[in-house]
């Protein structure tokens, strides 16, 4: 390994680079300084980086954990600053907060019009709190692993694997993010290392139909509903009059509707005009702190940029196999 | 590691070292103009539906909550009506989010399109996922309605060679009652073994409703088949004496020109894995090939 | 054999739309279009089921026997099952059904009942040539769609799926018995008659019922067993497969080319 100068962090956003630019615990000099690299790649998916001419050179990791309640209470703005645009990969930096400036709101009256115990107004409140919070933490552990590949001077990132936990009670998530740095032989460095969630063929394959990968890109966005009595009577199955069974419950649909548009919507400001490929959303929900349901929605995948123009292939044989 | 075997994407002619260092290079280029897209496809299904011209534009996805009356699941005869009922509206509302939001993003249509079904005692909820794809550049408004299908994205374009166009979801289910306490009675005083026939006739009746209601949602889209039907049956979690009967599928219409045949070839793949004669791969396997409906 | 009982009302209404010139089939695409290259077209899903009662054979704990009364029933109720599921498909005017799958349900509410399903897709020629079997009915097969396809292009056709079946109890051993051989290698000869003579029995009952219909042989043999809900010393014992005949076409089997797959 190189002695490479640790890095000005000149491409990440100030609040964040600052942050992190000297927190990286003392063990990992260590280990990056040692001579035999490590990776968390399978045996095939080592041979698809030696086709490729990618070299390893060291699992590199990071670690975040985030208090939630807190930051809600610590009287910060609840919309959030989201970073400026300014790495050299383009418009928005890897993990741009979710959460558009004004909000989702939606209130639900009492369609019974009756004031009383059991009748109540409802709303669906998206949380821009719990959103930046979440591209707080994921971005700081992102940071961190990319400040690792950096050391170990790498050109990219690859087999990222990123999990989200919750450590106790619900207020406190960890993020823990790592992947395979990888050096492109015969190739300089770019200005910041490029990551993705591939690895082995797939990653060939994508670098065959002409796309390059350019980052990991992942949001979440967080709506709290409190249903309004009519919403309570039909989760409960018991109605209320004047509605009929079998009908669509529409503010939970609009809640959850609302959340995977969010999450959409979140990373496409993050695309600018590249492509993101392999999304997957993944969805969760639980009670919130102070009653309500809390559904919450992650979008990932990768983001990829397409570097030639595309080549049709030609049409596949189909065959049949004997085995 | 040699390039033989199926043919390489890309037509990069073989030097993935140097369309790796190519691509790598480009990223410190100023990016072109324009919306990206966004899509669940993998890069093989992403090259197949540019092999018959079409491509991703948006993720897109449509969910449903339908209510079920409190108390519907204890003992009853004959068909669940509310839970059947429920089941429909929540697949209808879904499908048609999700054909909003790909009307929106501008797609022709929604391929590879995950279904999840969950039934509770007091709500059905559904969830369809899938990529929103087009004609390659056909910007605007798309002409007529959009189709919605569970193919993976492999599939539509092996159907679309073939001359076939998916039109839509077809889906269907029924909730039953099973026969339960007669079923004891009758039991301990049959001395041998023979066929329950008014079992049989219920569980027939409720598994041919579910069918023959994807069959009419099939029809009504002016659909010639349906493909692929996924059947699943079985007991509530919560209440094992109500039994769920659900079906659903791709609807599809033949094109104008009739079904064109592609002629496969027969391989043999010399990397098997399994070497000696086994006993277990006697028994017990299926010999069917589904592999094309595993995403 | 059972007669055929006739189909419940639910079915007719079906397979009346069915008619009509929809078809809808458990096939995936691949298979669909191997059907049709092998000159079929899908006509529709079929089915059939039977809910029948399975518990009654009295056994002496500690003799090897056949259950022949537990045998007749296992059989009967899955020829019930599959003979709705072939008169489906001559209500719709079928050739074949292929995919034939077999399965067995329990209910938590029938203990010592269980339900017998044959689902599958039935299949007619498109040019017209009739492939009924030499009963005059349709062909039944548990081959996928490229199975069909291939044992087509061998130039053989689909007779009927055929089964064995053999429900058989194994005695236990007695006290003395398993004391005398405790840290010995040692064959087992109970078990071993027992269950080689329920295996062959099942064969060799699945092999009359091809030689009944003048097959040629009988390919994708599967053996199955299954203690279904009577306890660990009773088996049944299924040998399952597809009778075939040498059809009158030629073999058009091309010379297959030798790949390596890259995928793991």
């Amino acid at each position: 390994m190189s002695d490479v100068d640790h890095p000005e962090a000149r491409d990440l956003p100030e609040a964040t680079a600052a942050q992190v630019a000297t927190d990286l615990p003392e063990a990992v000099g260590r280990r990056l300084k040692s001579g035999a690299w490590s990776s968390g790649l399978s045996v095939a998916d080592f041979a698809a980086c030696v086709s490729m001419g990618l070299r390893p050179l060291a699992l590199v990791q990071g670690f975040c954990a985030m208090q939630w309640s807190a930051y809600a209470m610590s009287g910060g703005s609840p919309w959030g600053s989201r970073p400026t645009a300014g790495s050299p990969q383009g418009a928005g930096a890897p993990y741009a907060s979710a959460g558009s400036g004004s909000g989702y709101n939606e209130t639900w009256p009492c369609p019974h019009g009756i004031a009383s115990i059991e009748h109540r107004w409802g709303g669906n409140y998206e949380q821009p709190w719990a959103e930046h919070a979440w591209s707080q933490g994921f971005g700081s552990a992102y940071t961190r692993m990319v400040e690792e590949a950096q050391e170990a001077g790498a050109h990219g990132i690859i087999d990222v694997v990123d999990t989200s936990r919750y450590l106790s009670e619900q207020s406190v998530i960890e993020f823990h993010v790592t992947g395979t740095a990888v050096a492109v032989e015969d190739s300089p460095a770019p200005p910041a290392p490029w990551s993705t969630y591939l690895a082995g063929q797939r990653l060939a394959k994508l670098f065959e139909a002409g796309f390059v990968p350019v980052s990991v890109a992942a949001a979440m966005s967080s709506v709290l509903m409190w249903p309004n009595c009519q919403t309570e009577y039909l989760l409960r199955g018991t109605g209320g009059w004047g509605y009929s069974y079998g009908g669509e419950i529409e503010q939970v649909i609009n809640a959850d509707t609302a959340v995977r548009r969010l999450a959409r919507a979140a990373v496409r400001s993050q695309l600018g005009s590249d492509t993101l490929h392999g999304a997957r959303f993944a969805v969760t929900r639980h009670t919130g702190n102070m009653g309500g349901h809390v559904v919450e929605c992650t979008l990932r995948g990768t983001r990829v940029r397409r570097f030639k123009d595309f080549d049709p292939i030609p049409a596949a044989r189909p065959t049949v196999r004997l085995s | 590691m040699s390039t033989e075997a199926v043919p390489a994407a890309g037509g990069s002619g073989g030097d993935l070292r140097a369309e790796v260092r190519r691509g790598v290079s480009a990223l410190g280029q100023v990016p072109a103009s324009g919306r990206g897209t966004t899509s669940d496809l993998s890069i093989d299904e992403a090259l197949l539906l540019h092999s018959v011209g079409w491509e991703p534009v948006e993720l897109v996805t449509g969910v449903s909550m339908a209510s079920v009356p409190w108390g519907v699941w204890s003992w009853g005869q004959g068909e669940i009506g509310a839970a059947s009922a429920a089941h429909a509206t929540a697949m209808r509302g879904a499908s048609e989010r999700l054909t909003e939001e790909c009307d929106r993003a501008g797609g022709h249509g929604v391929v590879g399109v995950r279904v999840a079904v969950s039934v509770y005692p007091n709500h059905v909820d559904v969830e369809l996922v899938g990529s929103a794809v087009r004609p390659v550049g056909k910007k605007g408004h798309p002409p007529g309605r959009p189709f919605v299908s569970d193919l993976s994205g492999r599939d539509f374009c092996l159907l679309r060679r073939a001359g076939w166009e998916p039109l839509g979801l077809a889906f269907g289910a029924s909730f039953v009652y099973a026969p339960r306490r007669s079923a004891r009675t009758v039991l301990g005083q049959a001395g041998q073994n023979v066929e329950l026939t008014n079992f049989t006739e219920a569980m027939y009746q409720a598994r041919e409703l579910a069918m023959e209601r994807m069959q009419k949602a099939a029809l009504d889209i002016g659909a010639g088949g349906v493909v692929a039907v996924v059947m699943s049956q079985g007991p509530m979690a919560f209440a094992t004496h109500a039994i769920g009967f659900t079906a659903w599928g791709t609807a599809v219409q033949c094109g104008p020109e009739g079904h064109r045949h592609l002629e496969p070839e027969m391989v043999v793949p010399l990397d098997d894995a399994v070497v000696a004669f086994e006993a277990e791969s006697l028994r017990g396997q299926s010999s069917r090939g589904r592999s094309s409906n595993a995403r | 054999m059972t007669e055929a009982a006739d189909l419940p009302e639910a079915t007719r209404h079906r397979l009346e739309e069915l008619e009509h010139g929809l078809f809808t089939s458990d096939l995936s695409v691949n298979e669909f279009l191997l059907v049709k290259h092998a000159g079929f077209h899908p006509l529709g899903f079929v089915m059939g089921s039977s809910i029948y009662h399975t518990g009654i054979q009295t056994r002496r704990w500690g003799k090897s026997q056949e259950l022949t009364k537990l045998t007749e029933a296992m059989y009967n109720a899955r020829e019930l099952a599959m003979t709705r599921m072939e008169e489906e498909a001559q209500e719709l005017g079928a050739d074949g059904v292929v995919g034939v799958r077999l399965d067995v349900n329990y209910y938590e509410w029938g203990r010592d009942a269980a339900e017998f399903i044959a689902l599958g897709t039935a299949v007619k020629a498109e040019d017209g040539t009739s492939y009924l079997n030499a009963q005059g009915k349709p062909f039944t097969s548990d081959l996928s769609g490229q199975d069909f396809w291939t044992l087509m292009q061998t130039g053989h056709v689909p007779q009927a799926l055929v089964l064995g079946t053999c429900v058989f109890h194994i005695a236990h051993r007695g006290l003395a018995q398993t004391l005398g051989t405790v840290g010995q290698n040692v064959e087992l000869p109970n078990f071993t008659q027992a269950l080689y003579e329920a295996r062959e029995l099942a064969m060799t009952r699945m092999q009359d019922e091809a030689n009944r219909l003048g097959a040629t042989g009988i390919v994708g043999v599967r053996l199955e067993e299954k203690s279904h809900q009577w306890g660990s010393h009773t088996i049944e014992f299924l040998a399952i497969g597809t009778a075939v005949t040498k059809g009158t076409g030629a073999a058009t089997l091309p010379v297959p080319t030798t790949i390596i797959s890259l995928d793991n």
